[in-house]
């Protein structure tokens, strides 16, 4: 298994943000976390970043790359991991890239920071670049001059270029356009069935969930409720909660 | 509806926002509520803008607005402000449309005393407001960042209906909200409109909310008019290639109603390099040299149906990309890149 977690908790004093008790995500494979916003989605994310430590949560339980526990792993080899085997796309890429520095200057340098030399983090990036589409020029520009969709896109190069094993996508279409958003859940596809990547993808929206994921986990106030096979979940959900979810999403043909 | 008396009647509307025409000829009309009429288009198409137009938040560089047959580009003091009640408008961005300084009852109790329309019991009226937006009037005494962002879009509208308006602008209001929080903002929607006979347009990028809240549908790109009808029959049977790509980009839960996806290479243009001929058709997957080099008129296609597109009549009638080409889907390129250029794309 890939990535897998068990018995996680994530926790602020004595509040419970997100508990865990098991969820897998193979090589080639994409799974949903759904639920809504304070559900526990976003912090289940951060925990394997290994990020939620510093936003002031304490965590406890297993979560394993490859079999080895990331949980207690110095800081220096976690930052090795992180970024590079493990990497993460977000809600709104404007925040993610650092607004003074061209965009070809925020891919090198990340590149540089996980061991490549100039010339191999430049190359890569071009070539991550148009894997995702996007025009070499790109590089050139501020993140200031490219729209939600691009940016989202080079987030993706970015994981691409780092030769990046599992992603973690955060809500990365809920700010987008429909059209733009469905090109980006055609990109995430296609990084699952040509790299192989395994993909845990975190929405509010059941139909997003329902055209991307193979399998989908529903929390619901920090709990995982409910997991299974996407579209046994959704033709047959067994919770309450996950038939609210999917009573919300408005239909064409309503 | 009534063409002949209408709440609201947008004729060849434009607006220029520097070198940019973000809003270019467009016309509309919104019947007394209760009625809906969905503004569909994605960023860059000029929805909000033309929202922000027919209420006077940014100057029109041509075309007539008619509120109740009045002329609003004309009008100017008390009338203007008259309009400016009658008209009200909900932001997307639920974040910064409330003040952060101000508690929710206090931003909606300063509505209605600046419009004079409560003096004494200014907080029975708040609390009557935040309830029929199915808010606790006990968080009149709360601060926006203690809402969440559901609750403060609620609060929002409930600002709105403090004065009593005819027409509401709602422009992209659950953009940022997530699904459940949405449905009940529509579900909201929907009452109000029931209850106060209310006329609205909704600005949304998404098809599937103008199928469940609007009778009419009219689609921008890049700041015309691509097509515009009662909604269930344009989603039905879709005349511009473009309202076909907007359809078929909604997420859908029944993979047996999935549709073939239209994929629109290059992103959306900007309005600041319109191509000449029609201004869709380098994204179009439809396009025949007659769209590079003239712009086509809106026309009618079927009884209150119009479309600005040369194959329109054939797109109406059932013509899909790629039927003619045998369907053909691109391979991924040998350079390694992830989708090939092609139009279609089988999901």
């Amino acid at each position: 298994m890939k990535l897998q977690l068990r018995d996680l908790q994530v926790r602020f004093g004595e509040e419970l943000a997100a508990s865990v008790a098991a969820l897998d995500v193979d090589a080639g494979e994409i799974v949903g976390l759904a639920g809504e916003s304070g559900s526990g989605k976003s912090m289940t994310i951060q925990a394997v970043l290994g990020l939620a430590g510093t936003a002031g949560a304490t965590v406890s339980g297993s979560i394993r790359l490859d079999g080895v526990e990331l949980i207690g792993m110095s800081p220096a080899r976690l930052r090795a991991i992180r970024g590079r085997r493990v990497a993460a796309i977000f809600q709104s890429p404007g925040l993610a890239f650092n607004p003074v520095f061209r965009v070809g200057t925020i891919m090198t340098r990340a590149l540089r920071l996980h061991g490549l030399s100039a010339a191999e983090a430049r190359e890569r990036a071009d070539a991550a670049l148009r894997s995702v589409l996007l025009p070499p020029e790109l590089l050139r520009r501020y993140p200031s001059q490219l729209s939600g969709g691009q940016l989202q896109r080079v987030a993706i190069a970015l994981a691409l270029a780092l030769r990046a094993e599992v992603l973690l996508a955060d809500e990365p279409t809920s700010a987008l356009d429909v059209t733009v958003q469905a090109e980006v859940l055609g990109l995430l596809r296609e990084l699952r069935d040509t790299r192989g990547m395994a993909i845990l993808f975190v929405s509010h929206d059941l139909a997003v969930i329902a055209e991307l994921c193979d399998r989908v986990a529903v929390m619901r106030a920090g709990e995982i409720i409910e997991q299974g096979a996407t579209s046994d979940v959704i033709a047959s959900p067994r919770h309450d909660y996950t038939r609210e979810l999917l009573a919300a999403v408005p239909r064409l043909d309503a | 509806m009534d063409d002949d008396n209408p709440l609201l009647a947008v004729r060849d509307l434009r607006v220029t926002l520097g070198p940019v025409t973000a809003v270019d000829g467009v016309s509309l009309t919104v019947a007394a509520g209760p009625f809906g009429l969905a503004i569909v288009g994605e960023s860059g198409s000029g929805k909000t803008t033309l929202g922000r137009a027919i209420l006077r938040l940014v100057p029109a560089a041509g075309g007539t607005v008619l509120f109740d047959g009045q002329d609003v580009l004309a009008m100017r003091g008390r009338r203007l402000r008259e309009y400016r009640r009658a008209a009200q408008i909900v932001f997307q961005d639920v974040d910064n449309s409330l003040d952060p300084r101000m508690r929710v009852g206090a931003a909606i109790g300063e509505v209605l005393t600046v419009h004079g329309l409560a003096r004494a019991a200014v907080g029975d009226r708040v609390a009557g407001l935040l309830s029929e937006t199915a808010l606790d009037p006990a968080l009149a005494g709360r601060y926006p960042h203690q809402l969440s962002g559901g609750q403060r879009q609620r609060a929002a509208i409930a600002r709105a209906l403090a004065v009593s308006p005819r027409l509401l602008v709602l422009d992209e209001p659950t953009s940022a909200l997530d699904v459940t929080a949405q449905a009940r903002i529509l579900e909201l929607v929907r009452r109000l409109r029931a209850e106060r006979e209310l006329a609205y347009l909704f600005i949304t990028h998404n098809l599937a909310i103008a199928g469940e809240l609007c009778e009419q549908t009219t689609v921008l790109y890049l700041g015309r008019v691509a097509e515009t009808g009662p909604t269930s029959s344009l989603l039905a049977t879709p005349a511009h290639p473009y309202t076909l790509a907007l359809l078929s980009s909604v997420p859908e839960l029944d993979p047996a109603r999935r549709r073939t996806r239209i994929a629109l290479p290059g992103g959306p243009l900007s309005a600041t390099t319109r191509p000449p001929g029609c201004p869709f058709h380098p994204r179009c997957p439809l396009a025949i040299d007659t769209c590079r080099v003239s712009v086509p008129e809106l026309r009618l296609v079927a009884p209150h149906r119009q479309v600005a597109c040369h194959r329109g009549h054939e797109v109406h009638a059932g013509l899909r990309p790629g039927a003619d080409s045998a369907a053909k889907t691109q391979p991924a390129s040998d350079d390694g890149s992830l989708g090939g250029p092609g139009h279609v794309r089988r999901r």
